[in-house]
Parts: C-alpha cells; sequence; structure tokens
C-alpha cells in the first residue's frame, strides 16, 4: 500500500518539474503493466465476460432448438426465471441437494486437508514425501475416470462395497442399489469429491504452516498450551489467509460440481431427484433443448456463487490489508 | 521433546489409513484392468489372474490410440497458450504497482467462480455459429480461459519469489527490460512455469462438459470422451472400461508427482505473497 500511495503521490506532482525524458519513462512505467495484461484480459473477456453476459440476454428468452437454427430473438421477458422459482421441485430439491452437498464437501475436505496437513509436519522426510506423492495421485486422478472407479466400487452386482458389506451381513445384496436413493447418491459422490480434492487442501495448508515460526510453538508450550489450544489461539490466526484462499476456492468448486454427479447412474436427467443446479441446467439446454430455461438456471447458480465470492472476498480483504 | 511410542503408533495408524483410503481407487482401477475376471472380481481385494486383453481391447476396438492423441494435441495448445499469457500477466501484477493492480486481482479470483455451466450454453451457439464445435482448435482455445485465472494466481507467487534486487542489478548493468525479463526473470520462474504448463495440462487433459459438448464425430473425441461413449456402450463391462480409465488416469499422475513440490509452494505463495 506504502508504495502505492508513493507512486500516486509522485504522479501528482506538476509536470514541468519532470524533464521529457523522465516523462516518457514515466509513461511507459504507467502502460508496461497494462501491455503485459492485455492478452489475458482479452483472452476472459472474449471467453468468459462475453459468454457470461449472452447467458443472461438468452435467459430472458424463448430460446430453443428454433431459435438457435435461425438465431431469432423470442424475448418472453422473465418468464423462464417465474417458472423455475414458482416450482417446488428448485425449493424442495435442487437446492437443497445443491447447497447441502457442497456443504459436506467443503467441510469434509477442509477438516480431512487440515489433518492431513499437521500429520505431514510431524512425519519424517522420507515418510512425508511418501505421503505426499500417494495423495497427490487422489488429486490428480481425472473427475471422469476417477467417478467410473467409485461407481465401481459401490456397483450393485458386483461391486467390492457390496460384497464386502454383504459378507459381513450388513446389506443384503439381492436388495442394495445406493444409486437410486438420493441419499446415499450423495453420499457416494461426497466420497468421491473428498477424495478428489483434499489433496489440494493438504498441500496448500502444509505449505502455509512451513512458513510459521518454530518459536511461536515452543513459547505456547512454555506457556502451557495443550496441541488444541495451539492450534486454535498459533496456527489459525497465523495462517488465515491460507485457509480463507482454500474455503473460497472449495466453496466456489463445490457448488458447481458436475462431472461427478452427472456420469453417476441415473445422474444425467433420469432420476431427478438427484440434480443440483448445475446438471439441472445442462440437462434442460442440451437434452430438452431449452436453451433459455437453462440458461436462467446457470443464471441463478452464478449469482449464488457470485455472493458466496463477494462475501468471502471482503472478508479476505478485512483480513489482510493487501493481496 | 521425544516422541512417546502411543504418540507414534498414533501417527503410524494414522499415515496408514490415509494412504488405503487415497490409493483404493487407483489400486481397484489397475487391478481391475489387468484382472481377467474384472466384472465378476466381487469384493476380492486380489486379482484373479494377470492380461493385458482388456488393454489390447479398448485400444483395438475402442480406438483409444486416437483419443488420447487427441488429448494430448488439447493439452500441449493449452499449455502453449496459457503459458506465455499468464506468465505476461503475473509479471505485471507481481511486479508493478499500479491503479487497478488490486482490482485486476479481485478480478482474477472472482472469475474462477464462474460455472462452467453457464458458459457452455453461450459458447456453444457462438461456436455453432462459427462452425467451429468439432474442432479441437475451438476446443483449446475454451481451455485457454479456465486454465488462466488459476495460472496467474499460480505464477504470480513464483514471480514475487524473484527478488527484486537481481533485476535491478541487471538494470544497472544496462541489461534492457524485454533483456531482462529473457534472460534474468525467466530462467529463475522456469520452474513455476513448468508446474503451471503441467496444471494447465491436466487441466485440458481432464475436461469433460465441453468436450463432451462440442465434439460430434468419433475421431475428434478427447479421452474423457471416449471413456464416457465407452461406457455406455459396455456397462459393466468392467476390465475393458477400468483399462481406458488406467490409461487415461496415468500420464497425469506422473506429471503430477513429479511436480508435486512446487505447486503446493506455489500455492501457497499466490495465498500469502502480494
Amino acid at each position: 500500500m506504502a508504495t502505492e500511495t508513493r507512486v500516486r503521490a509522485a504522479s501528482e506532482r506538476p509536470a514541468p518539474a519532470l524533464s521529457p525524458a523522465a516523462r516518457q519513462a514515466r509513461r511507459r512505467r504507467t502502460i508496461r503493466p497494462w501491455l503485459l495484461l492485455t492478452p489475458a484480459l482479452l483472452a476472459v473477456a472474449g471467453l468468459l465476460m462475453w459468454p457470461l453476459a449472452r447467458v443472461v440476454w438468452m435467459s430472458l428468452q424463448d430460446y430453443g432448438l428454433r431459435q438457435i437454427v435461425s438465431g431469432e430473438t423470442n424475448y418472453n421477458g422473465l418468464a423462464n426465471y417465474r417458472e423455475i422459482l414458482g416450482q417446488s421441485y428448485l425449493w424442495t430439491t435442487v437446492l437443497p441437494n445443491t447447497v447441502l452437498f457442497a456443504f459436506a464437501c467443503v467441510s469434509l475436505t477442509v477438516i480431512l486437508g487440515t489433518l492431513v496437513a499437521l500429520l505431514l509436519q510431524r512425519l519424517g522426510n522420507t515418510s512425508r514425501m511418501i505421503c505426499a506423492s500417494v495423495i497427490m495421485m487422489a488429486w490428480a486422478m481425472p473427475a471422469v475416470t476417477g467417478t467410473y472407479v467409485w461407481i465401481w466400487l459401490f456397483d450393485p452386482l458386483n461391486g467390492a462395497v457390496v460384497h464386502t458389506l454383504g459378507g459381513l451381513g450388513i446389506v443384503d445384496p439381492n436388495d442394495t442399489n445406493w444409486f437410486t436413493d438420493r441419499l446415499s447418491f450423495y453420499a457416494i459422490a461426497t466420497l468421491n469429491v473428498v477424495h478428489h480434492s483434499f489433496p489440494f487442501v493438504a498441500v496448500t495448508v502444509f505449505a502455509g504452516l512451513l512458513t510459521i515460526p518454530r518459536e511461536l510453538h515452543e513459547a505456547g508450550i512454555v506457556d502451557g498450551a495443550n496441541a488444541w489450544q495451539r492450534f486454535w489461539t498459533i496456527t489459525v490466526p497465523s495462517i488465515k489467509p491460507v485457509f480463507m484462499v482454500v474455503i473460497i476456492l472449495s466453496t466456489i468448486w463445490d457448488f458447481k460440481v458436475f462431472v461427478q454427479l452427472y456420469l453417476m447412474p441415473g445422474g444425467s436427467g433420469v432420476n431427478r431427484d438427484v440434480l443440483n443446479l448445475g446438471v439441472w441446467s445442462y440437462v434442460e439446454s442440451f437434452a430438452q433443448r431449452q436453451y433459455g430455461m437453462g440458461s436462467a438456471i446457470a443464471v441463478l447458480l452464478t449469482l449464488l456463487l457470485l455472493g458466496i465470492t463477494v462475501v468471502y472476498i471482503r472478508t479476505l480483504f478485512r483480513e489482510s490489508e493487501e493481496l | 521433546m521425544r516422541p512417546t511410542l502411543a504418540h507414534r503408533s498414533g501417527t503410524a495408524l494414522a499415515v496408514t489409513a490415509l494412504l488405503a483410503f487415497t490409493i483404493l481407487p487407483v489400486y481397484w482401477m489397475v487391478t481391475s484392468a489387468l484382472d481377467p475376471q474384472a466384472g465378476a472380481r466381487g469384493g476380492s481385494f486380489l486379482p484373479s489372474g494377470f492380461t493385458l486383453d482388456h488393454f489390447r481391447f479398448v485400444f483395438d476396438e475402442g480406438g483409444f490410440g486416437r483419443f488420447l492423441a487427441n488429448s494430448a494435441l488439447v493439452g500441449l495448445g493449452t499449455i502453449l497458450l496459457a503459458g506465455l499469457l499468464s506468465l505476461l500477466a503475473a509479471v505485471a501484477v507481481a511486479r508493478f504497482t499500479f491503479r487497478f493492480r488490486t482490482a485486476v486481482l479481485v478480478m482474477v479470483l472472482i472469475v474462477q467462480m464462474v460455472p462452467l455451466e453457464a458458459l457452455v450454453i453461450p459458447l456453444f451457439v457462438q461456436m455453432r455459429h462459427l462452425e467451429m464445435l468439432n474442432s479441437l482448435l475451438g476446443l483449446t482455445v475454451v481451455y485457454l480461459a479456465f486454465s488462466l485465472p488459476f495460472a496467474i494466481w499460480m505464477l504470480r507467487g513464483f514471480v514475487a519469489a524473484v527478488p527484486k534486487e537481481v533485476e535491478e542489478a541487471a538494470y544497472l548493468d544496462g541489461c534492457s527490460w524485454p533483456r531482462m525479463f529473457r534472460s534474468v526473470l525467466l530462467p529463475l520462474v522456469a520452474p513455476g512455469l513448468v508446474a503451471t504448463s503441467i496444471f494447465s495440462f491436466i487441466v485440458a487433459w481432464n475436461e469433460f462438459i465441453f468436450a463432451f459438448t462440442f465434439l460430434q464425430d468419433e475421431s475428434k473425441y478427447t479421452a474423457a470422451v471416449g471413456l464416457h461413449r465407452f461406457f455406455g456402450q459396455h456397462t459393466n463391462d468392467w476390465g475393458p472400461v477400468m483399462a481406458g480409465s488406467t490409461l487415461i488416469t496415468l500420464p497425469v499422475l506422473v506429471f503430477f508427482v513429479l511436480v508435486q513440490r512446487r505447486l503446493s509452494s506455489g500455492l501457497a505463495a499466490g495465498a500469502v505473497k502480494g
């Protein structure tokens, strides 16, 4: 912040005090960062911002197959939104699916990731490297293949989980299909998502832990604080920005989980009990060819995420004066 | 403080549980791919035998060679574009103080929130008009945009970690700015650039929704789409499906393990450094 104020103060100095060469150098300094940013900003504007504006525009139309072929517009105002918000389906099925699932995934991911980070910190170099490499595998596994493996593990006919639990007499294999029931469907999806995303939290928090000076913990021990107290009074405040970032990113990612749900049996629209906002939007657009309707659902999801992001970013800024 | 025995066995137990949970899906995938009786293996944790037939099948009948090549092509294109653009942007935000710098950083954070489901509809319509729906180039351009924000966020940590004094010394020696960029900054952030590139590659390699929505001809399928179509035809034929999954997963695993340390330090640096 301090340097920025200084730069601004300098630019307010009366112009004649500067030689032409100095003024040219200053102009170059001002333009240079924007030159460097231009290609990235153009890509973001053209491929993220402009489509986002278009999806809002499409959400106000009755945009079906006819419109996509002819390119004509067919405005119907807020009719799509009225239809979505007027359905009990949104309030009793899709929204709870989206929010509760994201909440479960974020909490479990952050808790598990933090525990693993603390574990990594306690390990010797060799075992730490082995553990870190192995948890990277979970992160690197593509969502598509990871999802198929979890489906295979929970397969109702020959899956390992049904067989193992059946052998122990806990479930009846002839009578078990976890994919049809909403709760067990989401339990499997949660397992899949947490497995895939905790490594990101673990490695990020671990790298953050390394920045905390040892003396702080030693002082805590001298003061008689136990491990739990030391975690909450020393570790958490010291790396709060790191926690903030992993929570923001996990929340955003888990609200828009798509592949892990869409590829599961019944997840692509066959079983309407298990859709979340993202999958519903996709199914409405590309299976029903109701692009306007799908766009309206997508806009709702985007607004939800925007709200969350703004709240988090404001907190983040209050925590650390500068980003 | 010497760890007590209880302490140590607790740690060992935690490590074992962690490794078991983490490896399970990978183990299950690979062993099913190699097991001649994969579809009927039930709860048996040890494979019943060893065969490469499933792999042969997915190459001969499933067209996986083509799918993997398409994915590699799209991934490499994404690396080249995203690497260049994100490096320039990262230097701008890490090295310069300028008006709206914070706004740019906030934008980088915010655009990561945009759901792909919201972009897939307008981009589908747009690409349809441009007649680029069935094109790997169109897909590459889209992936560039997705990997950019995270790549900028990560790289700015690497750039900020290069001491400013190094650059200043180069200036004092009469180095021009572009030359300093090329011969001082670039070599120092090269490891970060490698890590970021691999990250962008993985984004492209793993992406499903856009590839699934855009690509129509089987000859254009990326690996993830190919596997999905293949699964549709061979549901419950778990041996070949897991062989295909293994083929898609292994290259990513190798890459990731190679760069994991740099990736994690880069993430943390991006989070705490200006």
